[in-house]
């Protein structure tokens, strides 16, 4: 790594590594290590300090993290883990031409790098269904994501992250607005950037934004935690002068509920939520889905041993590295689930979705008790039924 | 005509079996026609038919065995739902599905095989380069 070791010396100190005390509360609390795998976020922050010439335990250590944030938060010291893990998988992609075991062969990577295709002319939109109201041009957009490739890449395991984006919707035309949904949106371009393909994000954030601009979009809502992610911290990192506004969906409709005055339906049920680490590790929105749920007249939360800002991965990140050590994660995390005896499962964001989608049909599952999967939009959706224009009919009780 | 590039995926069997006899005719195929192996159609996943539109094919032809030849068992089946699912995901691209066709073979279908080249390469000729090619910001390696 001696070409290189200026860079990843400047990796490490950005990061903190040096803080390191090398006290194992990383490793003792990450899922990847627990589940048996032979990862350790503590050596390889102690490898690339102490033993740089020991690549092949770095460069194939680099991309087993899940970057699911865990370790950070039981850091002590401050060492900035997940950041160096993306820094430094740029690196190492770009000069080695490295990169980790892609699932599904790199499927879903090639169809996100097809999107960089400045010609991209895209039928995407099939999917809105006739009560949905969007527009071409406003001030503010939905964001889709992915989610129309997924539904058909993942059809095999009855996967549907579509209902985020129709439920999105629902709920914003619900709450008054009728969103710009672009037909030329692209990926946002997490997957590539976790996984170390920098230039073909920093493409993929350019064309969006500059549909986006085109479209006269001042801000962008979207339900995916990931592209809320991206949009709201690394594509102005690539974007000069970005100004748009990035917006959670469910904040938008926590504000929404506040403004407007509208009531969900009540409904008796059990129910227990799946964080997404990147809305409660790394946007610390732990409180807000909560008190969603919480204004739905009868239903229970009951979390899990390990929710909000200690919640358990779903198990796999960014398409690369899903083995027996992920299926692993998995089905502990629908242990939890299941020792809650909820009915419900609901999660926030489509990759949980997926992933928990597929754990769900797990032989190891088999006799097991059932638990219903379903994205956090869908239920506030189902629970906020449209009144007729401007009354918010049996729902103002 | 803008140059186009065309991959073909054949089976090992029937199509390849083709393939060979038709080399051994000195039989011409399209120059800007490549050739990919795999075992089985079975093994044509999602991901290997998106990679090829990635990394610069107009079209891609799949080669196949007839279902009923298949030495594998499951193969077509396996193979075919890939096939639709990737149709599908083509389609939302702009790709567009007619630029990926199957074409089965028996194991003595040589000039059958040489025509469905022939013809495909053709098509995609008049239908010029496939609009959803990446730019120069290819993946590294
Ligand atoms: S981010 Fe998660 S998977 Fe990666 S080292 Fe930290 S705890 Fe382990
Ligand atoms: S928790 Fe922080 S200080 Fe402790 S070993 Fe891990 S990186 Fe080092």
């Amino acid at each position: 790594m001696s070409d290189i070791s200026q860079k990843v010396e400047q990796i490490i100190r950005e990061h903190n590594l040096h803080l390191c005390l090398e006290c194992g509360k990383c490793s003792a609390s990450c899922p990847r290590m627990l589940s048996g795998k032979q990862y350790s976020p503590r050596l390889l922050a102690q490898k690339i300090i102490a033993s740089p010439e020991d690549e092949g335990y770095i460069e194939s250590a680099v991309w087993e993290c899940l970057t699911c944030g865990l370790c950070e938060e039981r850091c002590p010291s401050g060492v900035r883990f997940v950041d160096f893990i993306l820094r430094l998988r740029s690196l190492l992609a770009a000069v080695k031409g490295l990169k980790g075991y892609r699932a599904h062969d790199g499927a879903v990577h090639s169809w996100m790098r097809i999107m960089t295709a400045p010609g991209l002319k895209q039928n995407r939109l099939e999917w809105l269904t006739p009560d949905l109201r969007t527009t071409q041009e406003g001030p503010v957009a939905f964001f889709v994501g992915c989610a129309p490739y997924f539904d058909v890449f993942f059809s095999g395991i009855g996967v549907q992250t579509l209902a985020f984006a129709r439920d999105g919707l629902r709920l914003m035309n619900r709450l008054g607005v009728d969103p710009v949904v672009l037909a030329e949106e692209r990926c946002c371009g997490h997957d590539l950037l976790w996984t170390g393909d920098s230039a073909n994000f920093a493409e993929l954030s350019r064309l969006n934004y500059q549909a986006f601009r085109q479209a006269g979009v001042k801000e962008i809502v979207t339900a995916c935690p990931e592209c809320f992610q991206v949009w709201e911290r690394f594509v102005p990192e690539v974007v000069e002068g970005f100004d748009l506004k990035v917006t959670l969906l469910l904040d938008f409709v926590e504000r929404g509920m506040k403004t407007s005055g509208l009531r969900f339906s009540p409904l008796k049920t059990r129910v227990t939520y799946q964080d997404p680490c990147r809305l409660a590790r790394m946007a610390d929105r732990v409180e807000g889905p909560r008190r969603l749920m919480g204004m739905i007249e009868g239903l229970t939360l009951k979390e899990m041993d390990n929710s909000g800002r200690s919640a358990l991965c779903c198990g796999n990140s960014s398409f690369i590295n899903c083995d027996a050590y992920s299926k692993r994660i998995q089905l502990e995390r629908l242990d939890e689930a299941r020792r809650t005896k909820a009915e419900l499962l609901l999660t926030a964001c489509p990759k949980c979705h997926i992933h928990l989608a597929c754990a769900l049909r797990d032989p190891h599952t088999l006799g097991q008790p059932g638990i219903e999967l379903r994205p956090l939009p869908s239920l506030l959706a189902e629970r906020l039924p449209a009144g007729p224009e401007g009354d918010p009919g049996d729902n103002a009780r | 005509m803008t140059p186009v590039s065309i991959l073909g995926i054949a089976c090992n069997w029937s199509p390849y079996a083709c393939y060979h006899a038709a080399g051994r005719a000195e039989l011409a195929l399209p120059a800007n026609f490549r050739l990919m192996r795999v075992m089985c159609m079975g093994r044509i996943n999602q991901a290997l038919i998106l990679k090829a539109f990635e990394h610069g094919a107009d079209g891609v032809i799949l080669l196949e065995c007839v279902d009923a030849d298949c030495r594998y068992g499951p193969g077509p089946e396996v193979g075919h739902t890939n096939v639709d699912r990737v149709r599908r995901l083509l389609r939302f691209l702009g790709i567009g599905q007619e630029r990926l066709v199957e074409r089965a073979f028996a194991a003595d279908g040589r000039d059958e095989l040489v025509h469905a080249v022939w013809d495909f390469t053709r098509a995609i000729e008049d239908m010029g380069p496939n609009p959803a090619k990446p730019g120069s910001a290819r993946e590294a390696s």
